[in-house]
């Protein structure tokens, strides 16, 4: 297809999705899917794009000027490797997303009015237009408006299901949050676009190139924070597990899945392609900040995740951990890229780790969002606590959640564990070449992310055994029903995307050539992957291959299907005479629903080993009859503290507060007084400055 | 037309803009604030138009056009209104005495000249005293506001001084572009409007102005 009608195409396809949001007129289903479908549309053409551009000539910028709305600015956008990889990833998530979507919203909230239904379908095509945009953009006045665009599409989603109090503090939270970072780019992107006296991003590249070294990385420390707040790298996190749950269920997938990443789009091309000087090694500040803020990020982000009981935000605080892998990825690149004696095709695993553990992301975190999605649609409960049983009344939809949760475990032979595992590579590698201190912090970077991955194990199987086994704790369980089959296909489309790229990942090695070769101006990514063909993945660490290690994910698979039809013909054989259903044996009692282990009870040894980081706070209150040994009722309650948002965050607010009360106590309420005293200031400050010169 | 006469017709509206401007700062009744401010706007129109056929820019003419639809009439109307719908005393109320308020505003005009003295380079041949005299309606227009004890007093300040900018503008641009003088009347229409409704639905729930505004405080 042609790049640049596809990007008309794609253009024209949420345009009209939002368009239909004035269906909603007549009717708010026709609304609905229409609307979707536009969406539908737009992602099977955004696909089309990034896989001509990903598989088309190599090493080719694709620019196309749009109309002048500025007259400072010439707006354009360009379309080069990394930006097709993300289109890629965007559009793969909204595919399912988009299929998902009608149906979800009809279940979830049957009763929504026209007025919200068009205000959704709006805000979501906004929202997956902006993103797939926004990766597109040639220049910084175009990049900003699109993400100013993403931020408010995915406010307006967010606070658009549930009408509660709490959604609306989640929403303004993020709010303010998104816009502390957007200023934080803000300042980054002019101080470049002052110095070029442009917009576009090859002057700015020009520009960099004359910088000194403390301005250039002022810069990137700006930009990291900034993108780090989209990204919800810990302690800049706090907005991300409110917000995330409060969307419907679809769009969560989307934000976790698709838009943390696009703050990661920013932060490689405004780091590698943008800011990097012309010749020689990153700044060596840069790569060790990112690795320790993403490796703090993985570790914090799973362990709270193991203590929260609500789904959504269970999966939103693994999107914490998650991004930080990818930061690790990242880091790693920005450490070895160009090191003199160190670096060479390492930095091309450690960033075809970062990007491949993006897709991989974005595939499974899209399909528990949308696995928990179908289990909420139909129980309206998000408390795994009072779920329970799920498994034999939603059949399809614990299958894929399953495969979703081996997935994100890092286990073989899905797509979680392949890009694990090439960051465990790259790490492993880079420890070898630095020595003293640098060296130690690679090798304890890489035990926090096997700590992460077991974590992350532990983390699921309570997930999946308290929400979808054992037996329903509350009647919104126990008639739960399966989800309709447009939602199934939706997250289906998903769980294909894990399997393949968990057993066949050497051939999506392709698709990463030109995002790394174009990034690193190296060897693209099949080159040192999938230097033995696309059926073995190795580090490729020397130039003979003997002492790299090497995987192939496809007899992996083929080994544990043999290995578990061995396993279960062995069983079967040994089996003597039929089974017999017999009633549980629980020491003279009836087993009841209660008796079964909870989300709570699970994570509790974690509890107690982490007792430091979680501060738990425990209370449990007796109700007994007359005498100690008669426990009429037991009342329990616990939470554990995020400590960023205690040690950070509630100071803060404490600091702002006490500020506002003393400005408080001095000023006196009255309005002329207070024009007057900006008359009076305008005054003196012309006489000052003005009469001086 | 000769700089020359560009350059005394411009001046004289300069005067005309002070004079109109003292007529804000005196007005013993609301009603003749705000035709002055009226009359303030067309003044500016007219400005608008003479630098329009001296400098040939056409987009001066959509200013003066918008300036005169927006700012000579409507605006006003809306103002009109809104103490019509009042129904209260239409005597402003000073904070301050008339007299110490004109003697304020003879030193903030003093001072405007004594400034722009200073800055040669923007003191363009074609626009004359022009930047002296924006410069005091901008201050004076805060004077307004800070010394009026209603909250239409401090519309017609913002109004006034809002002119002030818009003159300095033109004159000392010849024009700045279309979007940002848009831009900036877009400003001045929508904060008149919300505080015309405000005014109106804080007078007819709590029956306060803005001098009461400080028994807010906690």
């Amino acid at each position: 297809m042609n790049v640049d009608s596809g990007l008309n195409l794609m253009a024209a396809c949420y345009g009209a999705g939002a368009l239909s949001a004035l269906l909603a007129r007549w009717s708010g289903r026709l609304a609905l899917s229409v609307g979707h479908l536009a969406t539908l549309a737009g992602a099977v053409v955004g696909l089309g794009v990034s896989l001509s551009v990903l598989l088309g000539v190599p090493g080719r910028t694709l620019t196309q000027p749009l109309p002048a709305l500025f007259p400072f600015a010439r707006l354009s956008l360009s379309v080069d490797g990394l930006s097709a990889y993300f289109l890629l990833v965007i559009s793969l998530v909204a595919v399912a997303a988009a299929v998902y979507g009608p149906a979800y919203l009809r279940t979830y909230s049957p009763d929504a009015g026209p007025a919200r239904q068009a205000t959704q379908v709006l805000a979501l095509n906004v929202f997956v237009g902006c993103m797939a945009f926004l990766c597109c953009a040639g220049d910084a006045m175009t990049f900003l408006l699109f993400w100013e665009g993403m931020t408010l599409a995915s406010y307006v989603l967010v606070v658009s299901d549930d009408r509660d109090g709490e959604n609306a503090r989640a929403g303004l939270l993020y709010m303010v949050m998104a816009h502390g970072g957007t200023a934080l780019l803000l300042v980054a992107f002019l101080v470049l676009t002052e110095r070029a006296g442009a917009f576009d991003f090859a002057a700015l590249r020009a520009a960099a190139g004359d910088l000194d070294g403390t301005t250039r990385t002022t810069l990137f420390f700006l930009a990291l924070v900034g993108f780090g707040t989209k990204a919800g790298v810990v302690p800049l996190h706090v907005w991300l597990p409110r917000a995330h749950p409060a969307a419907p269920s679809h769009v969560s997938a989307l934000m976790s899945g698709v838009m943390l990443k696009v703050a990661i789009y920013g932060l490689l091309r405004f780091a590698f392609d943008i800011l990097a000087p012309v010749a020689g090694p990153l700044p060596s500040s840069w790569g060790w900040t990112v690795l320790v803020v993403g490796t703090t990020s993985a570790v914090l982000g799973v362990l709270y995740a193991l203590q929260q009981h609500d789904i959504k935000r269970l999966l939103a605080f693994h999107s914490v951990e998650n991004i930080g892998i990818i930061l690790i990825g990242v880091g790693l690149a920005m450490i070895l890229w160009r090191r003199e004696g160190v670096g060479g095709v390492l930095a091309t695993v450690a960033l075809t780790a970062a990007l491949l553990h993006t897709l991989n992301h974005a595939a499974f975190k899209g399909l528990l969002f949308l696995g928990a999605g179908s289990v909420i649609s139909r129980t309206h409960v998000r408390n795994m606590e009072e779920l329970g049983g799920l498994a034999r009344r939603m059949p399809w939809t614990a299958g894929l959640f399953l495969l979703g949760a081996v997935a994100i475990s890092a286990l073989p032979p899905l797509n979680g564990f392949v890009s694990e595992w090439l960051t465990f590579q790259a790490l492993l590698g880079g420890a070898g070449r630095f020595h003293g201190p640098a060296g130690l912090v690679i090798v304890f970077s890489a035990a926090m992310l096997a700590l992460t991955g077991g974590l992350a194990a532990a983390c699921f199987a309570k997930a999946f055994g308290v929400t979808f086994l054992g037996r329903p704790r509350t009647a919104h369980a126990e008639h739960a029903t399966e989800a309709p089959p447009s939602m199934i296909v939706g997250m289906a489309w998903l769980g294909a995307l894990c399997v393949a790229l968990g057993v066949a990942p050497g051939y999506a090695m392709r698709l990463l050539d030109a995002p790394t070769a174009g990034l690193l101006h190296g060897p693209g990514a099949s080159a040192v992957v999938t230097a033995r063909g696309p059926m073995v993945l190795s580090a490729g660490l020397t130039a003979s291959g003997t002492a790299a290690t090497a995987i192939s994910m496809t007899m992996v698979t083929a080994l544990l299907i043999a290995l578990t039809a061995i396993a279960w013909v062995l069983r079967r054989g040994s089996r003597r005479g039929p089974p017999r259903a017999a009633p549980t044996w629980a020491c003279g009692m009836s087993p009841t629903s209660r008796f079964d282990y909870t989300a709570t009870a699970f994570a509790k040894p974690l509890r107690f080993v982490f007792a430091t980081l979680y501060r738990p706070r425990r209370e449990v209150i007796r109700e007994t009859a007359g005498t100690p040994y008669v426990v009429r009722r037991i009342h329990y309650a616990g939470e554990v503290v995020d400590l960023a948002e205690t040690q950070i965050y509630h100071r803060v607010q404490r600091g702002i507060s006490s500020l506002s009360q003393s400005i408080r106590a001095r000023s006196t309420g009255r309005i002329h007084g207070y024009i007057g005293f900006v008359l009076a200031a305008l005054f003196v400050a012309l006489l000052l400055f003005g009469v001086d010169q | 037309m000769s700089a020359e006469t560009v350059r005394t017709i411009i001046d004289d509206l300069g005067a005309l803009l002070l004079f109109t401007m003292i007529l804000i700062l005196a007005a013993g009744q609301i009603y003749r604030a705000i035709y002055a401010v009226a009359a303030q706007s067309l003044l500016i129109a007219i400005a608008a138009a003479v630098l329009a056929t001296a400098t040939g820019n056409t987009d001066l003419w959509v200013i003066a056009g918008i300036t005169l639809t927006v700012k000579t009439i409507v605006l006003p109307w809306v103002l009109h209104r809104v103490v019509r719908r009042m129904n209260v005393r239409r005597e402003v109320e000073p904070v301050i005495p008339v007299a110490a308020t004109l003697a304020l505003a003879v030193m903030v005009v003093v001072m405007s000249f004594h400034l722009s003295a200073t800055l040669g380079p923007v003191n363009q041949a074609i626009t004359g005293n022009a930047l002296p005299v924006g410069i005091a309606l901008t201050l004076l227009g805060v004077l307004v506001m800070a010394t009026g004890k209603t909250a239409l007093n401090q519309m017609v300040g913002l109004f006034a001084s809002e002119n002030g900018i818009f003159f300095t503008a033109m004159a000392v641009t010849q024009g700045m572009p279309l979007i940002i003088e848009i831009g900036v009347i877009l400003d001045v229409i929508l904060a008149v409007l919300v505080m015309a409704i405000m005014v109106l639905r804080v007078r007819s729930t709590v029956d306060a102005d803005i001098a009461g505004l400080d028994r807010l405080k906690g």
